[in-house]
């Protein structure tokens, strides 16, 4: 199957999803008022609450939703065929992530503006509010983990991307330094400061850092795990600093990354015109195969959809709402720009792969090889696709390398400054003041978990430990779209209107979750894993707990008074 | 079309790299601490008073006055080219005026940047777009 045919199909029907779907959602089930008045009008103070165009807030919206986690996850997906993998990232999109993101946004101006974590202790309950920041710690953790071991087996496979990686470092703070302290133009140095991160791809590609020796020396069995520690120690000095040295001015480099890679995929793919060698279904599936049916669903979060999406989408993007039918297009799009990226990993790992000669069958062996193996063969897949375009492939894998690992170490970069800001939550809430009151001691603890995630040897003979961590993560990332959804879903039910088009992938969420969860368990138990089965044990608890509250609230909502709609107009 | 103003400046929250599965956000965001983007406070503080001084001073459907980030160049970019084609600057023309306008902090009119680096006082805003104002309507005869 030629993949350009693939790519046409999907986009047909994310354009359906848009011209029908979203248009439903905004009719019957939001019921956009282009009259309501928003609370960037009401509230408007050119600080926070800013009318905006769609196109500027679209442009704000996706590139903070945009990120690694709709690479990884389909790229591990594929294993069991490039159809389900597909089917659920389309689906997902258009008939979830779509709901979620809209929706998330819709609730949030309907709310004065307020985010959804303060919404599910208000529109649900208040022990929800707890449920949503230990859902949110337990995917911070594994985040950073899963990240870790994502960009030690990007340096272990490309070395060439040792250079450029670091060098983007100063490179970044010396932009920060440029913009914020001269106070000039931030477009020259952004430009060139992506100019010379590739032009370092040479130089790297010339010089290969490789540290098996070192990794040897210090007794650890795979050189990864070196790297994963000298990940952690640069979050964890990376997230002591100020955002304005090193994380905001990575933003600029990281801003015109996400689009050139984005043209690259989908340029090579038209140019190249590569046919899938995947298999549409994959039956030849080593024993001991976790099941596609549950754990695709968990497998693939972002990309089809990802809680975190809540956040930004009620934390900034619906402040900036100059008019509430916006939300249709800054939302729903958003989400198809999300599930585009996904489409595009999908694309690179079953077709892009075969134009730099790799067999795929033998890079998707088993579920082991598969995960452990699976952002390496994007980064091959990228690097087929780029050759297309008169990119040598060595080249194209390190800039592949580069784009990824610069999402992933941003990644890992916040995500430590996160945790370490919940450790210290959860510090004062159980009177450690050493946690609550030592920004030191929380950064520690914040790196040292997943560090130990990262390190552990677990997953038994099959060794897919990468390829489970992966799934818990994805667990929690559903976890944080469905009280987001159970959220939308009581709002939608308290206006009078029918809220199925929020229950029925909440549902199916909580279910996949729940059942990926109990499956995982009983794995760790039996390989004596006993770092992830306590871990996967308090998910799946986190698990329940929202399905206790989703249906609570949803049958009081259902039972209860029902709220007048909102009728603030200009 | 109205005429457009632009406040370029920066949002207190990450934009770009790992928004789908940790984001850092500001002042109103979920997890986080306002505080490690205090120094983006002062700067829209700063700014959100010219944009009160400008909504104050021009009606609404005459200017367009838009924030926006410099960070979102895949929109500023092609936006102040295109507002320059149209009160037919040059092409150096308007490349001196988007590295002036993509920018920490910067008023752009019409596609002419008035303030770049720093955030002018309110009242130095109006008159100065004001003033720009008139001569970009007498650059575009249709209006």
């Amino acid at each position: 199957m030629p993949a350009l045919v693939v790519a046409a199909a999907v986009m047909v029907v994310f354009a359906l999803g848009y011209r029908y779907y979203s248009k439903y959602l905004a009719e019957r089930i939001y019921a956009l008022d282009a009259n309501f008045v928003t609370p960037a009008h009401e509230f408007e103070d050119g600080v926070d609450y800013v009318p905006t165009n769609k196109h500027v807030l679209f442009g704000h919206h996706f590139t903070s939703i945009a990120g690694a986690a709709p690479i990884v996850g389909p790229a591990i997906a594929v294993f069991w065929g490039w159809v389900p993998a597909l089917l659920w990232v389309v689906l997902g999109t258009v008939f979830a992530a779509g709901v979620h993101d809209f929706g998330s946004i819709v609730v949030s101006v309907r709310n004065k503006g307020r985010n959804i974590g303060t919404l599910t202790g208000a529109v649900i309950n208040a022990r929800s509010r707890t449920l949503f920041l230990l859902i949110i710690f337990f995917l911070l953790t594994l985040v950073n983990a899963v990240f870790a071991i994502v960009i030690g087996n990007l340096f272990v496979g490309n070395p060439g991307a040792v250079i450029p990686i670091f060098a983007e470092i100063p490179l970044a703070i010396g932009i920060g330094q440029y913009i914020y302290r001269s106070r000039t133009s931030a477009l020259v140095p952004s430009i060139v400061g992506v100019v010379v991160l590739y032009l370092l791809i040479g130089i790297g590609s010339a010089f290969p850092i490789e540290i098996d020796g070192a990794a040897a020396a210090l007794g650890l069995e795979r050189t990864r795990d070196l790297w994963a520690i000298i990940m952690f120690v640069y979050a964890f000095i990376a997230s002591r600093i100020p955002v304005w040295v090193l994380l905001q001015p990575r933003d600029y480099i990281n801003s015109h990354q996400l689009f050139i890679a984005l043209g690259v995929i989908f340029l090579g793919l038209v140019v190249g015109l590569d046919r899938i060698s995947a298999p549409a279904l994959n039956t030849n599936l080593p024993e001991g195969t976790p099941n596609w049916f549950p754990f695709l669903f968990v497998t693939i979060a972002c990309g089809a959809i990802s809680g975190f999406h809540s956040l930004v989408a009620s934390g900034t993007t619906s402040k900036q709402l100059d008019s509430e039918t916006d939300a249709r297009y800054v939302g729903y799009m958003g989400a198809l720009g999300e599930g585009s990226l996904a489409l595009g990993a999908i694309l690179a790992t079953t077709a892009g792969i075969t134009a730099v000669g790799l067999n795929w069958s033998e890079q998707y062996a088993d579920f082991g090889t598969a995960s452990a193996g699976a952002v390496g063969n994007f980064v091959q897949g990228i690097a087929g696709f780029a050759s297309h375009i008169g990119v040598p492939t060595s080249i194209g894998t390190i800039f592949a390398a580069v784009v990824v690992i610069s999402f992933a170490a941003t990644t890992m970069d916040t995500g430590v400054r996160l945790q370490r800001y919940i450790v210290q939550e959860i510090g004062e809430l159980a009177n450690i003041r050493i946690l609550a009151r030592n920004a030191t001691a929380a950064t520690a603890v914040a790196v040292l978990v997943p560090l130990a995630l990262a390190l552990a040897p677990g997953g038994g003979e099959q060794g897919f430990a990468f390829g489970r961590l992966w799934t818990l993560f994805g667990t929690t990332n559903q976890l944080t779209a469905g009280l987001a959804l159970a959220v939308i879903a009581v709002w939608v039910t308290k206006q009078g209107r029918n809220a199925l088009p929020q229950i029925v992938p909440l549902v199916f969420l909580l279910f996949m979750t729940v059942w990926a969860l109990i499956l995982n368990l009983r794995t760790f138990v039996e390989n004596r894993d006993w770092l992830l089965a306590p871990l996967d044990l308090f998910i799946l608890v986190l698990a329940l707990w929202l399905v206790v509250e989703a249906f609570l609230a949803l049958r009081k909502a259902g039972v209860g008074e029902r709220v007048a709609p909102e009728t603030s107009r200009r | 079309m109205a005429h457009r103003v632009l406040l370029v400046r920066e949002w207190d929250a990450q934009t770009s790299g790992s928004g789908c599965c940790g984001r850092l956000g500001g002042a109103h965001c979920d997890v986080g601490d306002g505080e490690a983007f205090r120094h983006n406070r002062v700067e829209m503080e700063a700014m959100g008073a010219v944009y009160r001084a400008l909504r104050a001073a021009f009606p609404r459907g005459a200017v367009e006055l838009t924030v926006v980030d410099p960070r979102n160049m895949i929109w500023l970019v092609p936006t102040i080219w295109r507002d320059g084609r149209r009160r037919g600057m040059s092409a150096a023309e308007i490349w001196r005026q988007l590295k002036r306008g993509v920018s920490y902090n910067a008023v752009v009119v019409d596609g002419r940047t008035l303030f770049s680096g720093t955030v002018p006082a309110p009242e130095e805003a109006v008159d100065a777009v004001l003033a720009e104002l008139a001569a970009s309507a007498s650059a575009r005869p249709s209006l």
